[in-house]
Parts: C-alpha cells; sequence; structure tokens
C-alpha cells in the first residue's frame, strides 16, 4: 500500500487499471462486431431490422406524436397496420434520442449510421453491466472476466453485430443491468435500487417481448428465497418497490397494455406480490409466536397458498377471466406444439429447438465453465447465488428449445464462468502463497523418491509428464479439494498434447542435481513445487483463454457478419463477389413502379420491400394476421388463373419471388414453397392439400416428374419462367439437384424484372384484356 | 432608372405599331434543325429584317419563342451576321401563348435598312421516341414535330427550314418537303402565313438520358487541403420504353452475342486526375459495381470513373444516386495576399459531365464518356465553404443569383456559408464554365474549431471530476472517498479471508 506508482495509491492504480480493462473490453467488443461493416458497408441487415429502421426513420422525420400515432396503410394491404400500437419502441426511441442529441451538438450524422452501430455500442454498455453483475456477485475479478467474456461470446454478437439493429440489440444490455440493479437492491435492500430496477426494467418492456423473462425470473428468485425460509426486510423492500413501479410503468408501454392484470405470463409476479405481503405479516406475527413452531406454520403456509394460487390461476384461466399463455409460450414447454397447431411458428428456423453443438458453437468453454460456476454459486449460497443458480437453469432450459434464447443464456453463462474463473485465478495466480509449499515438504518426499527413479529411466521428453503427475498427487494431498480438482483436469490435459516441452523440460533439468543428494528439500525446490503446478495449470488455462479468443473472433467472421441482403461468393480466381441482387430488386420496384403499387411476396421480403423498395405489401415479418399469409400462400401454391383472380382481387400488381437455381441459393421459395402450402391449408383446406405437391414416388420434384397440381401451382411456374431458355435442356436446377421442367408457360403475369444473378423474379400482374378474352385466349390468338 | 421608365412607356407602343401595321419585316428567314447532337436540339434561325416603317427607328428586334418550346429552352444566343457580336437579350413578358424576348441593336434600324441576324436556340429533351415502346434490341426512332412556320411578332415574306438528322430519315410530313440525302430534310420555301404541322421521324439509336434533377456539392476543408465532390442524379433513360416487358433471356443473350440492345448499362463521368476516395452509393446502400479507368491525358488530365446502376436501365427508367470524391485544394484556391486580409479565391467548375453508355463492351473507351448525351432539367450547385469564411462574393458564368445559406457541419460552434446556385437546362457547354467564389479567412480561424471541441472537453471532464467529488447521502459517511475505498477495503478483506481459509 505503500508503494505510489506515478503518485498513486495501489487501491488508485487497481481502480485505474480496472477502467483501462474495461475500455479496453469495450473496444474490443465493439470492435469485434465490425466485420459486417468493413467487409461489406455499413448496411441493415436480414428482416426485422428493416422494419425497426423504417419505425425510427419514420420517428426522426415526424417526431414521437405521429410516430405513436402512426397507422401504416402500406403494410398488411388492404388492413394496415397501427404501429404505434403493435410494437416495442424501445430501440426505436434510443437511436433517435442519440440522433436528436448527436445533432444539438452539430454533429450531422445519418440515421442509418446511428442505427447500425446501435448494437456495438451497446454491446460495450452490456460488458459494464456484467462487470458490475460480476461484482456485485463475487468480486472486480469475476466482473472483469465476466465482462471479457459477454465482449467476444458468439451467442450475444450473433445478435448485436454492426447492422443487426433489431430488439435484442439493446434488450441484452437492459436484461444484464436489470437483473445487476435487482441483485444489488435485494442485498441492500434499498428502496431506491428497487426504484431503479423498476425504470430499468421498465426501459426494458420498451424494448423486447422477452420482458416477460425478467417478471418471471425475479418472483421465481423471491419465491425460491421464501420457500429457502431466507425472508427479509430487504427482499421484501427490493421487491415491493420493483413489482409495483415496474407494473405501473410497463403498463404504459401501448403494446403491453393491461395485459400484467390479466396474461398469464404475468400472473406469477402478482402472485408473489401478494404472497410475500403474507409473509412480511407473518414474520411480524413471528415476534409473537415461538420460534421453532413459526418456522412450520410459515412453510405449510406458503405451499398452501402457493397450491391455491395456482389452481385459481388455472381455474381462471379455464373460464377465460385470464388469457391463456400465446403459442409461442407452448412452444417453449412442447417443441412439437407449433408444428402441429402453428406451422407459420414452425416455419421460422429460428425457433427450431437447438441442437447440441450448437452451445459449443455459441459459447464455447464457458458451456463448461458453467456448472462449475454453478457449483462456485452453491458453495458460497447466497441470496444472490440462489438467483444465478435459477437464472442458469431456467435459461438453460429455454435455450436448449428454441435456438434463439441462446441469447438469454449467454450473459448468466458469462457471469458463471466469470466466477468460475475468478476462482481458479485467485488459487494459481497466488504467488505469495508460500505456507502452502511449506506443508508439503513431509508428505512429499517418497513421491519425490519415486519420481527420480523414473527421471533416471526415461529420456528427457517423457520425464515431465511424470512431473506433472508427481505435482498432481502433491497438490491432491492438499485439503483443498478445489485446487486438487482443478490441478488433476488440467493435469489430465496437460498430458496429452505435451506442447509446452521446453518449458517444463527446463524446470526438471535444473531441479535434477538437488533431487538426489538431500533427504531434506532445497528452498529452491521448494518453491519450485510450490509455483510449478501453478504455472501449470495457469499456462493451460491461458492457452484455453487464447482459443477462446480465437474461436469467438472466427465465427463472429465467419458465421455471423454477413448481412444476408448483401451475399457474398468466391470467383475461381479467390476473388471476392459480392451478390446484390435483393438490393438490386428493391431499387427497381422503389425507382420504376407506380409508388402505390402493391407487392405480392411471401412474409419474409415484407420488410424489406417496405424498407428498401418503399412499397405497399400484403404480408410482413410481423405475423399477425395467419388467415392473410395463409392466402398469399394459397396464391402461390394456386394454379394461374385462380392465382390471377385472388390476385386482381387484392389489388395486387407485382408479385416477386426469390429463386436460386441459377446461383444454388437454397433459401429460395420453391424451398419454402412447401412452408407456404401447409399454412395454407391450415386456413383453406379445401383447396390447398399439402399431399398433392408431392409427385408419384412421393418426391417433392420440380421438373417434368413433379406432381400437376405442382407443375400448375404459381410459385413453379414464375420460378422456372424462361429459366430453361438460357441453361439449355441439359440445364440443372442447382439447388435442388434436379433437372429443370422443360415448358413452363405464362400466360396471365408478365415479367416485369429479373435480376442478374436470377434470384429476385418480379412479374406484373397483368391487365384485363380489352376484349374480354382470357389471357390464355389473347396469347394463343 | 429612367431609360427604364421611358421604354416601359414605348415599348406597348412598338406591339402595337408593329401589329398592325408594317414595321419591322423579316423578309427572308432560313431555320435550321440540328438533331444530330440529341437530347439537344441546336436551332439557328438565319433572319433578314427590313424597316419597312415611314419614318420610325427601331432599336429593338423581338424574338417568341412559343409555350411549347420555351420550358424546354437552355440559350438564346443572337448574333450580328456582318459583325459577328452579340447582341444583349433580355427575357419579357408571356404574351398568349409564346415567351417573347428582346434583343437589343447595336444602333436604330433606320428606314429602309436590312439587318442580318442570326438567332441561335439550344432546347433540351425536344424530341420523342415514337413509337412509344419497342422491344428490347429494336432501333429507336424520333420524332421532330414543329409549325412549318417560324414563330415571329413580325411579318415574314419568305422562309424554309432544314431538318438535319444523325441517323436515317424514315418519313416526314407533309410530303411535299424534300429529302436532301438520307439524313436531311428541306421543308418550303413558304411565302404564306399558314403555319401547318411539320414532322421527321428518323432513328437514332444513340443514348439519350435525362436528369431530371442533378445536385453538385463542393465542401472545402482547408484543414484537410481537400475540395470533396459529392454528385446526385435523378436520372431517366428517354429511349422508347419497353413494349412487352423485360426480357432477361434476351438481355443475356445479347450480351453473350455482344449484339446491342436499348438498355443503358454504364454511366460515365469523368473526374480529375488526383481524384480519391472515390464512393458511389444510392438510396439503400452501396453499389459495388463500379471501376476507375486509368489516367489519361489531355488538356486536363482526367480519369473516367464507370459506374453501372443496380440494374440495367431501357427508356423510361429511373435511377437515382450520389457518387463522389475528393481532389486537392490548392488546385483550385488561390490566395492573393495583395490586401491586409488574405483574400481566398475558389475556381470551381460549374458542372461535371455524365454520358450513358449503352455498349456491351468490357472496355469504354473516352470518346463514350465524352458524349454529351445526359440533359440536365434542374441543377443546383452547391459549396460549402469552411467555417469562419466572411465576404463572400460569387461571380457566375451566366446571368443569375448566388443565394448565401447557413449551416452546421461536425463540430461546428458558429457555423458556416454554403453558396447555392440553381439553372435549369443547362447546356452542354456549361461544363467548361467555372464559377469563382472569393472569401476572406483569417489564419487563426483555423485553430477555432480545435479549440471549441478542447475547450467542451474540458468542461466534460471537469464537471465529471465536480460530480464524483460530491456527496450525495444525506449523512458524510466517511470524509474523503465513501463509495470506492469502502468496497476497496471490503475486497482486500475478502480476499486476505479467503488467503487464510487456504
Amino acid at each position: 500500500m505503500v508503494n505510489k506508482v506515478l503518485g498513486l495509491t495501489a487501491a488508485d492504480q487497481a481502480s485505474l487499471l480496472r477502467i483501462a480493462i474495461l475500455g479496453l473490453i469495450s473496444l474490443v467488443a465493439i470492435g469485434s462486431r465490425l466485420y459486417s461493416v468493413i467487409r461489406f458497408e455499413s448496411v441493415i441487415h436480414e428482416f426485422d431490422p428493416w422494419f425497426n429502421y423504417r419505425t425510427t426513420r419514420y420517428l426522426v422525420d415526424h417526431g414521437f406524436d405521429k410516430f405513436w400515432n402512426w397507422f401504416d396503410e402500406t403494410a398488411w394491404y388492404p388492413l394496415g397496420r397501427v404501429v404505434g400500437g403493435t410494437l416495442y419502441p424501445g430501440i426505436m426511441v434510443t437511436s433517435a434520442t442519440i440522433y436528436n442529441a448527436l445533432h444539438l451538438i452539430n454533429i450531422p450524422v445519418d440515421i442509418r449510421n446511428v442505427c447500425v452501430f446501435l448494437a456495438p455500442a451497446f454491446s460495450a454498455l452490456t460488458a459494464i453491466a456484467t462487470y458490475h453483475l460480476g461484482k456485485e456477485v463475487k468480486n472486480a475479478t469475476a466482473g472483469l472476466l465476466a465482462a471479457a467474456f459477454i465482449g467476444v461470446a458468439p451467442g450475444y454478437i450473433s445478435r448485436s453485430v454492426a447492422g443487426s439493429y433489431d430488439n435484442e440489440g439493446i434488450a441484452i444490455f437492459l436484461l444484464v443491468f436489470t437483473f445487476f440493479l435487482w441483485l444489488r437492491s435485494v442485498r441492500l435492500g434499498s428502496a431506491l435500487y428497487g426504484a431503479l430496477t423498476a425504470i430499468s426494467y421498465f426501459y426494458m418492456v420498451s424494448a423486447w417481448g422477452g420482458y416477460v423473462f425478467i417478471i418471471n425470473l425475479i418472483p421465481l428468485h423471491v419465491f425460491a428465497l421464501l420457500v429457502m425460509g431466507r425472508f427479509s426486510n430487504r427482499l421484501y423492500v427490493a421487491y415491493s418497490t420493483f413489482y409495483v413501479i415496474g407494473t405501473l410503468a410497463s403498463m404504459q408501454i401501448p403494446f403491453v397494455g393491461f395485459q400484467p392484470t390479466f396474461t398469464s405470463e404475468h400472473m406469477a409476479a402478482l402472485g408473489t406480490f401478494g404472497l410475500i405481503q403474507l409473509v412480511a405479516f407473518a414474520s411480524f406475527a413471528r415476534t409473537l409466536v415461538p420460534e421453532n413452531h413459526f418456522r412450520t406454520l410459515l412453510r405449510g403456509a406458503v405451499v398452501s397458498l402457493f397450491v391455491v394460487g395456482l389452481s385459481g390461476l388455472v381455474l381462471l384461466t379455464m373460464s377465460g377471466v385470464i388469457a391463456p399463455w400465446t403459442g409461442r409460450f407452448y412452444s417453449l414447454w412442447d417443441t412439437g406444439y407449433a408444428k402441429i397447431h402453428i406451422p407459420i411458428i414452425a416455419s421460422v428456423s429460428e425457433h427450431q429447438p437447438t441442437a447440441w453443438p450448437n452451445f459449443f458453437f455459441d459459447l464455447n468453454m464457458l458451456i463448461w465453465l458453467l456448472p462449475a460456476g454453478i457449483y462456485f454459486s452453491f458453495s458460497e449460497l447466497s441470496d444472490n447465488h440462489v438467483f444465478l443458480i435459477l437464472y442458469s437453469i431456467f435459461a438453460a432450459y429455454f435455450a436448449s428449445v428454441m435456438v434463439r434464447l441462446i441469447l438469454t443464456l449467454t450473459p448468466i453463462v458469462c457471469v458463471l464462468a466469470g466466477v468460475a474463473m475468478a476462482h481458479v485465478f485467485e488459487t494459481y495466480l497466488n504467488l505469495r502463497d508460500v505456507p502452502a509449499a511449506a506443508q508439503l515438504k513431509a508428505k512429499a518426499t517418497p513421491d519425490v523418491v519415486a519420481a527420480t527413479d523414473a527421471v533416471k529411466s526415461l529420456v528427457d521428453a517423457v520425464s515431465d509428464d511424470t512431473a506433472i503427475e508427481d505435482t498432481d498427487s502433491a497438490s491432491g494431498h492438499k485439503k483443498d479439494g478445489k485446487r486438487g480438482k482443478g490441478a488433476k483436469k488440467n493435469a489430465a490435459k496437460a498430458v496429452e498434447p505435451t506442447t509446452d516441452t521446453s518449458v517444463d523440460g527446463a524446470g526438471t533439468s535444473s531441479t535434477q542435481p538437488s533431487v538426489p543428494t538431500s533427504k531434506e528439500l532445497s528452498p529452491a525446490l521448494k518453491r519450485f513445487y510450490a509455483l510449478f503446478p501453478k504455472f501449470v495449470v495457469m499456462t493451460c488455462f491461458m492457452f484455453l483463454l487464447c482459443m477462446f479468443q480465437w474461436h469467438c473472433s472466427w465465427i463472429t467472421s465467419t458465421a455471423y457478419s454477413s448481412p444476408s441482403v448483401v451475399l457474398s461468393s468466391r470467383g475461381p480466381d479467390g476473388s471476392h463477389l459480392i451478390i446484390d441482387d435483393f438490393r438490386e430488386a428493391y431499387y427497381w420496384l422503389r425507382k420504376n413502379t407506380k409508388p402505390e403499387a402493391k407487392v405480392l411476396s411471401w412474409w419474409d421480403y415484407g420488410y424489406q420491400l417496405a424498407g428498401m423498395a418503399d412499397r405497399t405489401t400484403l404480408v410482413d415479418n410481423n405475423t399477425w394476421n395467419n388467415t392473410h399469409i395463409a392466402t398469399v400462400g394459397k396464391i402461390m401454391a394456386s394454379d394461374e388463373d385462380t392465382a390471377y383472380e385472388l390476385a386482381r382481387h387484392h389489388d395486387v400488381d407485382y408479385v416477386l419471388i426469390v429463386f436460386g437455381a441459377m446461383l444454388g441459393y437454397s433459401g429460395d421459395d420453391i424451398n419454402k414453397f412447401l412452408w407456404m402450402v401447409r399454412i395454407a391449408q391450415g386456413v383453406y383446406p379445401d383447396d390447398v392439400k399439402e399431399e398433392e405437391f408431392y409427385n408419384s414416388q412421393g418426391q417433392y420434384a420440380i421438373s417434368d416428374d413433379a406432381s400437376p397440381a405442382m407443375k400448375n401451382s404459381l410459385m413453379h411456374k414464375l420460378s422456372y419462367y424462361r429459366f430453361a431458355d438460357v441453361m439449355g435442356g441439359q440445364g440443372f436446377d442447382r439447388v435442388r439437384k434436379q433437372k429443370l421442367p422443360t415448358s413452363v408457360t405464362l400466360d396471365n403475369f408478365e415479367e416485369a424484372y429479373t435480376t442478374e444473378n436470377w434470384m429476385v423474379r418480379i412479374y406484373k400482374v397483368k391487365d384485363l384484356d380489352n376484349l374480354g378474352r382470357s389471357h390464355h385466349a389473347a396469347s394463343k390468338f | 432608372m429612367r431609360l427604364v421608365g421611358v421604354l416601359s412607356v414605348v415599348l406597348p407602343w412598338i406591339y402595337v405599331v408593329s401589329a398592325s401595321k408594317p414595321g419591322l419585316v423579316n423578309t427572308n428567314v432560313i431555320r435550321t434543325v440540328d438533331l444530330q447532337g440529341l437530347p439537344f436540339v441546336r436551332e439557328q434561325v438565319g433572319v433578314v429584317v427590313q424597316n419597312e416603317h415611314d419614318s420610325k427607328v427601331y432599336k429593338t428586334y423581338t424574338i417568341s419563342v412559343p409555350m411549347d418550346k420555351a420550358p424546354k429552352l437552355s440559350q438564346l444566343s443572337v448574333h450580328e451576321r456582318k459583325s459577328g457580336e452579340e447582341l444583349d437579350v433580355s427575357k419579357e413578358t408571356v404574351s398568349g401563348d409564346t415567351q417573347l424576348y428582346r434583343a437589343t441593336l447595336r444602333r436604330g434600324l433606320q428606314p429602309g435598312e436590312k439587318l442580318s441576324l442570326n438567332i441561335d436556340y439550344l432546347f433540351v429533351s425536344l424530341v420523342e421516341p415514337r413509337p412509344k415502346a419497342v422491344g428490347q434490341s429494336e432501333d429507336q426512332s424520333w420524332l421532330w414535330e414543329d409549325q412549318s412556320l417560324v414563330a415571329s411578332v413580325y411579318p415574314t415574306r419568305k422562309q424554309k427550314t432544314v431538318v438535319k438528322t444523325r441517323g436515317d430519315v424514315l418519313r416526314f410530313t407533309p410530303a411535299d418537303a424534300v429529302k436532301d440525302g438520307r439524313h436531311s430534310v428541306v421543308f418550303g420555301p413558304y411565302t404564306s402565313d399558314k403555319s401547318s404541322r411539320v414532322e421527321v421521324g428518323f432513328k437514332d439509336n444513340r443514348e439519350q438520358m435525362e436528369a431530371l434533377t442533378h445536385g453538385r456539392e463542393y465542401f472545402v476543408s482547408h484543414w484537410a487541403n481537400d475540395l470533396n465532390v459529392l454528385e446526385h442524379y435523378a436520372l431517366r433513360n428517354r429511349g422508347p420504353e419497353l413494349s412487352g416487358g423485360f426480357d432477361k433471356v434476351d438481355q443475356m443473350v445479347s450480351k453473350y452475342m455482344k449484339r446491342r440492345d436499348n438498355l443503358v448499362k454504364t454511366l460515365l463521368v469523368k473526374v480529375p486526375a488526383d481524384a480519391r476516395e472515390m464512393y458511389f452509393v444510392d438510396e439503400i446502400g452501396n453499389v459495388s459495381t463500379s471501376a476507375v479507368s486509368g489516367r489519361r491525358k489531355g488538356e486536363e488530365p482526367f480519369k473516367v470513373l464507370q459506374m453501372r446502376p443496380r440494374y440495367p436501365m431501357p427508356g423510361n427508367w429511373n435511377y437515382t444516386w450520389w457518387h463522389g470524391y475528393s481532389v486537392p485544394l490548392d488546385r483550385y484556391l488561390k490566395i492573393s495576399s495583395a490586401a491586409a486580409q488574405p483574400k481566398h479565391l475558389l475556381r470551381l467548375p460549374f458542372i461535371g459531365t455524365l454520358a450513358g453508355c449503352a455498349s456491351q463492351e468490357g472496355e469504354l473507351t473516352v470518346a463514350m464518356a465524352n458524349a454529351q448525351n445526359t440533359a440536365v432539367r434542374a441543377y443546383e450547385l452547391r459549396v460549402t465553404l469552411p467555417e469562419g469564411a466572411r465576404d463572400i462574393d460569387v461571380k457566375l458564368p451566366f446571368a443569375g443569383q448566388a443565394l448565401l445559406q447557413p449551416t452546421k457541419y461536425y463540430f461546428d460552434s458558429v457555423g458556416r456559408t454554403v453558396v447555392v446556385i440553381t439553372h435549369e437546362n443547362i447546356a452542354p457547354e456549361m461544363s467548361s464554365r467555372h464559377i469563382l467564389v472569393s472569401y476572406s479567412y483569417a489564419p487563426l480561424t483555423l485553430w477555432m474549431k480545435p479549440a471549441v471541441v478542447a475547450a467542451a472537453l474540458f468542461m466534460l471532464f471537469m464537471l465529471a471530476s465536480t460530480a464524483s467529488r460530491m456527496q450525495y447521502g444525506l449523512t458524510p459517511s466517511s470524509v474523503s472517498k465513501p463509495a470506492g475505498a469502502t468496497t476497496k477495503s471490503k475486497a482486500t478483506k475478502k480476499q486476505a479471508a479467503a488467503g487464510k481459509t487456504e
């Protein structure tokens, strides 16, 4: 403490270091999310972000009042969409605030750049929030490690690269920050922090539908603490403040409205709120009743109340007073539910159950540090640790049910991995801890003798392996279970590769002369035995940490940094080719069609059409009206004449389809076609039947052996119209590896535009024939 | 002032006179319509004027342009044929369906005297494609139509019209006109004053583009010695529309066979040879298909920026985009230190050029970039001067006004001035003209921005520093560092405890 560097005390040095490290972590977090901007450009990615971007633009251009009351007649034609009341405005308001603040100090940035870089900027904030969470549950070391982990963990990066302008981008920060505030308010029993938690929760409600996770997890934490008999006034103050303010605030969001009072998702919070009042009363009553009687009384009361409350809830739900769980939530309990009942949810790839490799892919070493972290949490079980355990268990379950929920798992994995790692670091980097080495002295000797025999008989390269085993057994003698366990694990790892032979070899050679000469260990050898295992373990962990960073960068760069609006490929000479067909088609629509033209496409492209082409769409990614989507599916699946009639009925001017056969782009509409058929069948079972689209061999064919329904369907015709003319008679569909259909006729629709690589094809719905003939007759004539 | 007053009294009287009884008379008029540089149409009207009035001396000659052509008029100039001297022309009011212009003669035209005048008109986008729609690789044909008689406020004794085209003449009306070779048609001579419709249909496969709006912005930065040029275009292909929709197969085949079609695929812009940091973006992002040619020698060395729009453009398709680049400022900026305040003199090209190109060739030639085939209908030039520039003075290459607007850019404190100049129907000659902007700029002004930013940051740190030293609690908890010290000591204690248990 006396040593001063640059006039700073040790405490000041430490805090300066912490700030510097956090700053660097933030920089790394932002930097590793910029691959897509560097490789491609500053562009909004994917599908949903285009909606957020468009609404943000609207907010910036028209002001908050107009935005709040915005009825968008260009979406869901002819129904329209009440945008202000059907979105989570958090991300738009955040961007607009940043935009206006920057303009206020004369930094005239483009709103697009604000949107593109919002998620990386918030990832830096997430890292800082995670640091505080880690510090809250353990110490600054754990906090810094957790921050470093979450800064680069691919599970989080996947949703927050530059350009991925989606709710999750800011919601994960809010999730972590809310939990941090919650834990602090529970620890301090502070109404101030409880209120801050509620405000942070309100922001979260305004930003993401995932707020339901918070409003269920915090009551669960409270409930668990109550059941464990850990009720305290601190808990009471924290939860009561949080629930009352948080719920009232969340009801201010129009999209949420009165849901906290009548939907099942929010009932647990309400029930817990009631319960804690009872418990508080009971604990007051405790002062009047003998201690041991009271405990049994309390537990019994809690359990029975819970049972009564739950059954009341079920009854109310069944009688319809409380709205039942939505389909998306059912699919969290039963993964097969959506496939049977709601094809539209099942058709989204990110709603699929997670495959095992995904966990390793997205979290790497953190996923096996998670159990270690849970173990350490159990070993010092404070109120906060109960929360961590609950969070990790529930998030792990949800993450394994739905791919996208790995996102909510990532923060807790990072925190617990940070805790586990901090334990390792504190144990093995503590080089001043010499007494441990002194204890070794007596018991270690026989082993050392055995080791010297081995050293004599073996060549140098093998000797270091035995040395490691020695240290293992030596440390095993100590009472500290953790340390021995950790060392064993790492010894086992280190034995296999023997990568650091040279270093260890040097170590053993220096000890060799001293070992046989005396029974008493020399001080140098003592030091060696004390430090060597630490050195090995730390080397292994350093190696793992480096591998982790390397893995994260690699995953980020290869898997998560593609905008999906712009594709890229490698030319035969290795050159970087940009495939920009989507924007080509959208820009064509934007510039060369009437401003009020209606474009029909599958719902995947709705947001992009609205954002980039600026035209009216029939369906989009806000899949709120299943019937309307099914109608679009029916148009695609029916024959040309039915489709023409339906399209004219819906005022459609253009039909847009995505077609990958030229390039081998597998995410095209023909591959999605079965989902369109299934969704259409759900609403129009008489008109569309899935089995009709398989040929006689039961295959999903597109060439001449396809089923008649398939060959006559609008989707098939629009996709393959005149395609064989350029590919020749031997032409192949490069996605489905099938021959092309030889004759595709099209009379009611007219090619309007086809992009460079045929990826997007736009057709114009022909006007009615002047002479009142059908288009077939006219074209024959 | 007095002259104006006199004129305003005299002028209506001239009309009355000229309309009622012979005063000035066009004894012979020859009109040559040059359709070889479409979309620009050059009309030259050679006129012999005679004063047939008994006593009156005429000092002006009135020119009328019919209202259907007036909005497309780009330039109008009048020369005396003998001396070759240019006369002053002023725009007058609209009378009926004609727009009037008045040329002031060098000296009054005495009774009985004759004078030969050459009137040069330049119109843009006057000729329309007929038929309106053709196939993707069919020939484009165009129709020129006008009145057989030149519009004039004076009676005309005798006149004829010669129309010259670039491609073959396909048809013309009335049938009694004379086709002179493959590329020329002669109407007249007419002596009557009964006008009729005349038409020439002809083939012309060259590209014709029309910029509905075009903007150019110069951004002057003394710090970086950098002149940033940004150009915006809303472009339309003037060619005939596609009949029967877009045909992808045909497009691919003609690309493979190197056959011609009507799709404009490349846009060529000449940029200075030392241009750098070029970009090409449109409303939804970067367009990755662009290239720059090597340095070409010339009067001023240049490079050709080749931009491929996202989609090829047949007739009547639109494309909107921005492109830009940076050039060293010192090539355009002169500092005259003659006066006490050093005067900065900025000499900038008034407008750049753009050429649409339908060629299938991979290698594009400089000749293609030099093709003047883009008519600019509405043009706006903006010059953003550095913060602190004062006493701004603008000299234009034509009669017009420059507006000065204030604006604020990155980290500006007092803001800067933008010079805004608008112009319609740009003539191709304009691309060789320059505007001159002079302003004074004190050397110390250069340091204003860093000073302001530094001061702002200093304030921020001061604020943070003050905030961190504030005590927020109602009760003073500990003396110096309430929060930090306690948690830290707690942490160290914890660590010590952990060490002991081990």
